[in-house]
């Protein structure tokens, strides 16, 4: 990363920071203090939790005041889209679809496979190849796909006795 | 000692059978090959392997994970050596010296004399192991809350600061957000739910291994696929079997980078990464052939080999005896040992006193494996490095997966991990460490008690936290750390120097 871009990314990242610690810090002074049983007041739940959103607080103002001084605060929407390529959307989309969407809906191994499946065909999609080669791609994707989702859903559901998502 | 010589011997007969032998072997072989692939971690190994042992016999299942650890840790050489990708991050330091070694025709004597420096930098790691922990868990007898506290905060700090040196802002910053969140879920005094929002996952807190297979595994796979790819050097690999004259003849270098590389271990969270660095500087700095480090340097290359080695058993000295873990892989190995019922904490020479020296014995097992497995299979091992990373990943992603929600069969832990995936990423991108988010999620417990039971215990008086010996020796290297990474402390002080000597 360009010490440019990274004086953004800071930027954006000492924003979140700070405004996820201040929202730890108000939930930690709401917590119970338990004065009804009597508790020690050193010991109440919210102590811990408080000081630390406050030590994340203060490291999120240095990150900020230091990636202003670096001229981080100047965003544009160019700088913003240019952060997230092609190829992570596609790994989001793909991961993300499996682990979050199809896992738990479909049963394990036909999630599984169709997840390996999409991963190596997209994966190894080049364009301009010849059919021959996308053919012999397609043929190893679906191999591979049967074969872990046979091997990994057996070896968890009958080696390890765990009851699969 | 006598004692401890008993117990050693009595545990590494114990392991003296064709069963466990065949465990060392497998589970070694498994972690060279997980090491030598780059995107994949000797942590990630561990997690996944936990995953795959939780059914196993305690002993079974922890000499597979430490196979599995020192294995990683070597097997990252070869890639680095290889494709000048470091296999793990604690192989950095071996592409300075083994790459230019390769790229010179000689990638068979750079994988010899890597091989040699990580046997003999984990000997000398494995005897301060069998030498330090025993003393150190009756050292450790004399922590009350006040020093776990300080050893909590001086571990995010210190942390914090050595993985990250040209920003130790961003090491402290994920120390502390691995603190806060260790702080979600119930906690242990008043059973009060923090942060659960009424959500009853979120009141079970955030499992480590699953938070550890998102941040080592998934966030991995993304940096993998969307890094561009890796060409192996293809040629003629001739011998691997080091000369054993080139080896005698750096015995000073090897000997001091086993002992930077333990001690670097053994601070909370510093670990391998850090133990090949120091070593090398140091290496550099007392070498007379200094100018050919960077070019080829057989010392350079065995003092990062022999730095990195040895920082496994020393991360796992205070693992041991503080429950505190050395680096990111030991921090799972912690994890595990919990899992299967071991209790490591300053009770162990009283609770389980032969389990250090069963754990001496494991390692030396590893590191007979690796000097075995490293010089007969280097044309076999050579294969691993030509799975194209397209078809490699998706298999991963899907043992990360299934590997979170097997532990517990939550599904919660999937999307912990995928969080953890996704954060880790963007944090890596953008420079920060893992390892002190890792320290941070581990130690978070301990500072939440130890804080408050101290505070009870004074009746909200702070100043034991200051004055008891340990505590202020602890108190005052996180001060201080602090205050030189300030410019304008530094510069102060330097002026100062010169004005003294001046």
């Amino acid at each position: 990363m360009t010490p440019g871009r990274m004086a953004k990314a800071d930027f954006v990242t000492a924003v979140i920071l700070i405004a996820v610690s201040v929202g730890a810090l108000v939930e930690s002074w709401r917590m119970p203090r338990l004065e009804h049983l009597a508790v020690n007041p050193y010991t109440v739940p919210g102590i811990v939790p408080g000081l630390l959103s406050g030590v994340l607080i203060l490291l999120g103002i240095v990150l900020l005041v230091r990636s202003v001084r670096q001229g981080g605060w100047r965003l544009d929407a160019a700088s913003l889209s240019s952060a997230v390529g092609a190829r992570l959307v596609l790994m989001l989309l793909l991961t993300l679809g499996y682990a979050a969407g199809l896992v738990g809906r479909l049963p394990f191994w036909a999630a599984t496979f169709l997840f390996v499946f999409l991963f190596v065909l997209l994966f190894e999609w080049r364009a301009g190849r010849p059919p021959a080669g996308h053919l012999k791609s397609g043929a190893f994707a679906l191999v591979l796909a049967v074969a872990v989702a046979a091997g990994v859903g057996a070896l968890f559901q009958y080696v390890f006795l765990v009851r699969l998502p | 000692m006598p004692e401890g010589l008993t117990l050693f011997a009595q545990a590494l007969a114990g392991f003296l059978t064709p069963a466990q032998l065949f465990n060392v072997l497998w589970a070694t072989l498994l972690g060279i090959s997980v090491g030598m692939l780059p995107g994949l971690t000797a942590t990630l190994g561990i997690a996944l392997m936990t995953t795959l042992t939780f059914k196993m016999a305690a002993g079974d299942a922890i000499l597979i994970l430490i196979c599995m650890y020192v294995g990683a840790i070597y097997g990252g050489s070869r890639s680095a050596i290889l494709l000048n990708i470091p296999g793990t991050p604690a192989n950095a330091a071996t592409t300075l010296d083994g790459h230019p070694l390769a790229r010179s025709g000689r990638a068979g004597r750079a994988m010899g004399l890597a091989t040699s420096g990580s046997v003999l930098g984990s000997i000398v790691g494995i005897l301060l192991l069998a030498t330090i922990a025993p003393v150190l868990a009756d050292f450790a007898l004399a922590f009350g809350a006040f020093e776990f506290f300080w050893l909590a905060v001086f571990g995010i700090v210190i942390a914090g600061h050595l993985t990250a040196l040209q920003d130790p802002l961003k090491g402290w910053i994920a120390g502390f957000l691995g603190l806060l969140v260790a702080m979600i879920g119930q906690e242990g005094i008043h059973a009060y739910q923090r942060f659960s929002f009424g959500y009853l996952d979120l009141a079970g807190g955030v499992g480590l291994l699953p938070a550890l297979i998102g941040a080592f595994g998934f966030a991995e796979v993304l940096m993998v696929m969307t890094d561009p790819s890796y060409q192996v050097v293809r040629g003629k690999v001739q011998s691997v079997i080091p000369k054993l004259r080139e080896l005698f003849r750096y015995w000073r270098s090897i000997v001091r980078s086993g002992l930077i590389g333990t001690l670097m271990g053994l601070i909370p969270g510093v670990g391998e990464d850090m133990g090949a660095w120091a070593s090398y500087a140091a290496a550099r700095r007392a070498s007379k052939e200094r100018d050919r480090f960077g070019k080829g340097s057989t010392e350079g290359l065995l003092a990062a080999e022999a730095g990195n080695n040895a920082a496994v058993p020393g991360a796992i000295i205070p693992v041991l005896t503080l429950a505190v873990p050395g680096s990111a892989p030991a921090a799972v190995l912690l994890a595990a040992m919990f899992i299967h019922g071991v209790r490591p904490g300053p009770l162990i020479m009283i609770e389980f006193p032969s389990f250090v020296y069963e754990v001496v014995a494991m390692v030396l097992l590893a590191t007979l494996a690796i000097l075995v497995l490293g010089l007969l299979l280097t044309k076999p091992l050579l294969l691993v490095l030509r799975v194209p990373r397209e078809r490699l990943m998706p298999v991963i992603f899907v043992l990360c997966t299934i590997g979170a929600f097997a532990i517990a069969s939550r599904t919660f832990d999937i999307w912990v991990m995928l969080f953890f995936g996704v954060l880790g990423y963007a944090l890596r991108r953008m420079n920060y460490p893992m390892a002190p988010l890792v320290l941070g999620i581990v130690l978070g417990d301990i500072l939440d008690k130890s804080l408050r039971r101290g505070l009870v215990l004074t009746d909200g008086d702070p100043t034991p936290f200051f004055t008891r010996p340990i505590s202020l020796v602890l108190w005052l290297v996180t001060f201080v750390t602090v205050l030189l990474s300030f410019g304008a402390v530094r510069r102060l002080m330097a002026r100062l120097l010169a004005g003294r000597d001046g």
